[in-house]
């Protein structure tokens, strides 16, 4: 049986910062864009918790944008 | 000689096949025999006219507390349900240390919406293991229990404070492992964790601190069981619902473990959620895996009052700040002219008609009687008044002591929900029950199952409605025991009317202690309710019977 493709994600490591998991994630982007692009696919971490960018260790990271459903 | 004989009903097993009529027959808490019984019986009760069917199992609720003063989980049990799953969304009440108690209640509080006094005045801390608590609520059990274990606690058990600071070490989590070792051979049914909730002061429960490495070592655990791993997920977001979803089905293969996730609403703001989180579930499902979402039944109503904090503030901080404060500086806060501009500023730039003007002046309590009934858009034109002010100083006028309503809030759509419910690999549960008492009654969903979903709107039959909530919750959470009336099996059978079954209005009560208030909704169409073959309630009343056990 075969996935459907779904909005890929990754957990943060252990006091892993935001900076470290774009590198992670986003290898071949400048870090810089890695971070932001990381911040606004995940508006439910980096702007909508208080506080703002409290990463947790069971915390859902997407690593892309929104996939089209439909 | 049986001790009871259900006499001539329709028999609805919680099969799913149709029913017949007969009798079931009970000897030694147990099923006898069902079908045509001969015999004599010291009890007999009469169900013509009546369905007979397996006790409903509710899989979703925080009875914890509740179930030290009354073993009976009132009013859940008048509503034919015979077992509750307490121990929900990361929160028991053991393991738990003297020294973490005040935490715990604190979580309790916030996230459950339960008052101080639930905790302080009905009942002795006698126990921090899990022994001990089932030891302390098994005593004066009319209903069946099959407790569920909290992250949260067993994490704040080993960790101290540093559980909602930090990821565990290696040793931290095997002290956890053992630790759920220790409860499931106590009685637990399961671990449940949380990926949303917030203490008391606004910080995550310590289960949100754990890395997925950590949840994979405990679910390890519950493999070596075959127990239940339930979670609260962002039910809120689709995306990381699925995500959710994902990771549970990846910890039920790894582990040959049933999950469930709690809960899942459909909502017209965003069509696509619960489909799109179904249709993953049935493509892990078809991988094998066991990802159960549950579904409740009943639309999301939220009433409130400013005498209390209330999940319809949840969007709203400072209004939340100010209604935690103590009653004298409450009202201060609410006469102090500055405030009260920030509060209703916070409402929006149309003074809250967009968020508060739907609402609805609920009859009772203080309300003056020619407003119940009337919206506070209305009330508040008839003031002059925007409605977030409208709604201060009504309160003010009669100490606080007026309720609103904010009716369907989502999930209330019987077309779209009624096929969901009747999709084999939706569970219909997350009553909450005993919870979030101020807000909404989270009794009578099993009523509203038949009333709305079997009779109104045809989207299941009654012996597919029953099994949904009998037999098949059984098997998704191994209570090999219950869900059926099959010989050998325990006796718990409700007798109600299927013309009649159904949830009475909300109404306010005020039978918590300390005199607290929650919303009760009464059953309608229950006749007898038999526990571990032991009539607990039967025409309207309660019996003395304490039949209930702590079951897994």
């Amino acid at each position: 049986m075969t996935l459907s493709r779904q909005r890929r994600f990754v957990t943060p490591g252990p006091d892993e910062t935001v900076e470290q998991l774009a590198a992670r994630a986003l290898p071949d982007e400048p870090l810089e864009s890695a971070v932001d692009r990381i911040k606004s696919w995940n508006l439910h971490v980096f702007a909508m918790r208080r506080p703002p960018g409290l990463m947790l260790g069971s915390d859902v990271i997407f690593v892309e944008p929104p996939i089209g459903h439909g | 000689m049986f001790d009871v004989i259900v006499k001539d009903g329709l028999v609805v097993d919680g099969s799913g096949a149709p029913g017949f009529r007969g009798d079931v027959a009970i000897k030694d808490g147990r099923i006898a025999a069902v079908g045509k019984v001969d015999g004599e019986a010291r009890t007999v009760v009469d169900a013509a006219g009546r369905v007979v069917a397996p006790g409903f199992i509710d899989p979703h609720t925080h009875f914890d507390v509740q179930l030290l003063w009354d073993g009976a989980a009132k009013p859940a049990l008048e509503h034919g349900i015979t077992c509750v799953v307490p121990g929900n969304c990361s929160l028991s009440l053991a393991p738990l240390k003297a020294s973490d108690r005040r935490a715990v209640v604190g979580m309790f509080q916030q996230i459950e919406e339960m008052p101080p006094e639930a905790f302080t005045t009905a009942f002795e801390w006698t126990w921090e293991d899990f022994a001990g608590y089932r030891a302390a609520i098994e005593k004066n059990l009319s209903i069946n229990v099959a407790p569920l274990v909290g992250h949260s606690v067993i994490r704040l058990w080993v960790m101290g404070p540093a559980s909602q600071e930090r990821a565990a070490t290696p040793e931290e989590i095997a002290a956890m492992q053992d630790l759920l070792r220790q409860c499931l051979d106590a009685g637990a049914v399961g671990l449940s964790t949380s990926f949303v909730d917030l203490d008391e002061h606004g910080r995550p429960v310590p289960s949100r601190f754990a890395q997925f490495e950590e949840l994979d070592a405990l679910a390890a655990v519950l493999g070596e069981y075959g127990r239940m791993l339930q979670v609260v997920p962002e039910f809120y977001a689709t995306d990381i619902t699925i995500a959710r979803i994902d990771q549970l089905a990846e910890l039920s293969l790894k582990h040959n473990i049933p999950t469930t996730f709690s809960p899942l609403f459909d909502t017209l703001a965003v069509p696509d959620n619960a489909e799109r989180a179904i249709a993953r579930v049935e493509e892990q499902f078809a991988r094998g895996a066991r990802v159960w979402p549950q579904m409740q039944t009943r639309p999301i109503d939220i009433s409130f009052s400013l005498l209390r904090p209330s999940l319809f503030f949840a969007r709203l901080p400072r209004w939340v700040r100010i209604l935690r404060q103590p009653l004298e500086q409450r009202l201060a806060a609410l006469r102090d002219p500055e405030t009260v501009e920030k509060m209703i500023a916070d409402c929006g730039p149309d003074g809250g008609e967009a968020m508060m003007g739907r609402l609805v002046a609920r009859g009772g309590d203080a309300c003056p009687a020619d407003l119940a009934g009337k919206t506070l858009s209305e009330i508040a034109k008839a003031r002059g008044q925007v409605p977030a002010r409208a709604l201060i100083d009504l309160s003010l006028e009669n100490g606080l002591d007026v309720a609103f309503l904010s009716a369907s809030q989502g999930h209330q759509s019987t077309d779209r929900i009624g096929p969901m419910l009747a999709n084999p690999l939706v569970h219909i549960g997350a009553s909450d029950g005993g919870a979030h008492l101020a807000s909404f009654s989270t009794y009578g969903d099993t009523g509203y199952l038949f009333s709305e979903f079997v009779r109104k709107a045809g989207a299941m039959s009654l012996e597919k409605a029953v099994a949904k909530i009998t037999g098949e919750t059984a098997d998704i959470w191994g209570l090999k025991d219950r869900g059926r009336l099959r010989p050998g099996l325990a006796a718990d059978v409700v007798v109600f009317d299927a013309d009649t079954i159904d949830r009475c209005e909300e109404e306010p009560a005020f039978d918590m202690p300390g005199d607290g208030m929650r919303y009760v909704r009464a059953a309608r169409g229950i006749d007898t309710v038999l526990v571990n073959g032991e009539v607990a309630y039967r025409s309207g009343a309660y019996t003395d019977s304490r039949s209930g056990v702590v079951c897994v």
